[in-house]
C-alpha cells in the first residue's frame, strides 16, 4: 500500500518582532508552502502572532533518549547558575533599601 | 445617496458571504484531514464574520437586526450567486469554489476599500488580511490538487468546470447597478471581472488546469436560486425560527 500519510514539519511561533520563535507543535503537509498554510489556522489563531516558522520533522537532528544520563550532573555545579552566587543576597538587599527609598523619600 | 442601490449591493455582499460560511462548515468533522478540518472551519466562521458586519451596515440603514436578516428571511429574498449554494460536493469542488470565490473577493474587497460609503471601505479594509489568508490557502490547494496525482487532477478539473460558470454569475447586474457605479459605491462589475479573471487565470494554468468557455450562470442577484438554497435555509434557520424571540 502507498504512504498517504503527509510528512511532518515543525511549527515554530512568534508572537512579536525581535523575541524568539517557540516551538509550538506540528502539522502534516505535502510541501512547505502548505504547512504554513495549515500552520496559521493551527497556531495562530487565537495568539497574537507576527511570523510563523515550518521546519520539515525529518530534517531535525536528535540526541538518543539512551544517552539522556550525559546531561545528568555527577557533582553540585550549581556554580554555573545564577542562583548559586552569594552576592544574589547583596542585590536582593540593595534592590529592597532602594524600593523602600523610592516608597518613603520624605525620609531623606 | 441612492439607499435603495446601497442596501442592494450590501445584501449582495452578506448573503454571499453567509451562505457560503454555512456550506463550509459542513465540512467540519469531515474534512480531509484534520488540520485542513479546522482551517476551512475557521475560514467558514471568517466569512460569517463578515456577514454580520455587512448586516449590521443594512441594520444601521433601517433593515431588520442582523439576527432576523440571516435567519428569518425566504430564500427569495437572498442576493447570493447561485455559485454560493450548491452542495458541498466533493473535496475538489469545494476547494474550486472557495479558490474562485475568494479571488473575486480579494478583487472586490480591494475595489470596495475605495467606496464612497464609509462604513463600507472601512468594513473592506478591514476584512482584507483574513481574506489573503483565504486566496493563499485556495491557490496552495489548486496548485497541489492539480499536480499531485491524476485522479486529483481530473477530479479538481471537473469541479472547475462545473463551478466556473456559475462563478461568473458573482457579477451578474440588476437594474441597481447604474446608481452603486454612479455614486461611487463599487466599481463596475465588469471590471471586477475582468481583474478577477487576471488573477484567476495564470493560477489555474500554472496548475496544469484550464476555465471551460461557458456561459454565466446569473439569477441569484434577482433572488432565483436553486433548490439547494431553500434546503440550505431550512437548515441554517431551523434553530432561530423554533424560537424567534429567544435571547442567546
Amino acid at each position: 500500500m502507498p504512504d498517504t500519510q503527509w510528512e511532518v514539519y515543525e511549527v515554530f511561533h512568534q508572537k512579536a518582532r525581535g523575541e524568539q520563535h517557540v516551538h509550538v507543535g506540528s502539522v502534516h503537509a505535502p510541501n512547505p508552502e502548505m504547512a504554513l498554510v495549515l500552520a496559521k489556522e493551527q497556531y495562530a489563531r487565537r495568539m497574537a502572532c507576527v511570523n510563523l516558522w515550518v521546519v520539515k520533522a525529518s530534517d531535525i537532528h536528535a540526541s538518543e533518549y539512551a544517552d539522556q544520563d550525559m546531561f545528568a550532573h555527577a557533582t553540585d555545579k550549581s556554580y554555573r547558575e545564577a542562583y548559586g552566587y552569594k552576592v544574589v543576597k547583596k542585590v536582593r538587599d540593595k534592590e529592597t533599601r532602594e524600593l523602600k527609598e523610592l516608597r518613603e523619600p520624605e525620609d531623606e | 445617496m441612492n439607499e435603495a442601490a446601497l442596501k442592494e449591493l450590501l445584501f449582495r455582499l452578506a448573503d454571499d458571504e453567509v451562505v457560503i460560511g454555512h456550506r463550509n462548515a459542513e465540512w467540519t468533522g469531515h474534512g480531509p484531514i484534520l488540520e485542513e478540518d479546522i482551517a476551512f472551519s475557521s475560514m467558514a466562521q471568517d466569512e460569517i464574520g463578515h456577514a454580520q458586519i455587512y448586516y449590521s451596515l443594512l441594520h444601521e440603514l433601517g433593515e431588520a437586526d442582523p439576527d432576523q436578516l440571516a435567519f428569518n428571511r425566504a430564500s427569495a429574498d437572498f442576493r447570493c450567486a447561485q455559485l454560493v449554494e450548491l452542495p458541498k460536493g466533493d473535496w475538489a469542488f469545494s476547494v474550486a469554489r472557495q479558490f474562485l470565490y475568494d479571488a473575486v473577493e480579494t478583487v472586490r474587497l480591494a475595489a470596495l476599500s475605495h467606496s464612497s460609503y464609509q462604513p463600507l471601505a472601512q468594513a473592506a479594509r478591514k476584512f482584507a488580511g483574513e481574506e489573503k489568508y483565504h486566496f493563499m490557502h485556495g491557490k496552495s490547494w489548486i496548485a497541489n490538487l492539480g499536480q499531485a496525482t491524476p485522479e486529483s487532477r481530473a477530479k479538481l478539473q471537473a469541479a472547475l468546470d462545473q463551478a466556473f460558470p456559475y462563478a461568473q454569475g458573482l457579477f451578474e447586474m440588476t437594474d441597481a447597478d447604474a446608481a452603486i457605479v454612479a455614486e461611487g459605491l463599487q466599481a463596475p462589475e465588469v471590471e471586477l471581472k475582468k481583474e478577477s479573471l487576471a488573477l484567476i487565470m495564470p493560477i489555474v494554468t500554472g496548475a496544469g488546469l484550464t476555465l471551460p468557455d461557458a456561459a454565466p450562470i446569473e439569477g441569484g442577484r434577482r433572488g432565483r436560486h436553486t433548490e439547494h438554497l431553500v434546503a440550505l435555509l431550512n437548515d441554517m434557520q431551523l434553530v432561530f425560527r423554533t424560537d424567534p424571540e429567544a435571547t442567546w
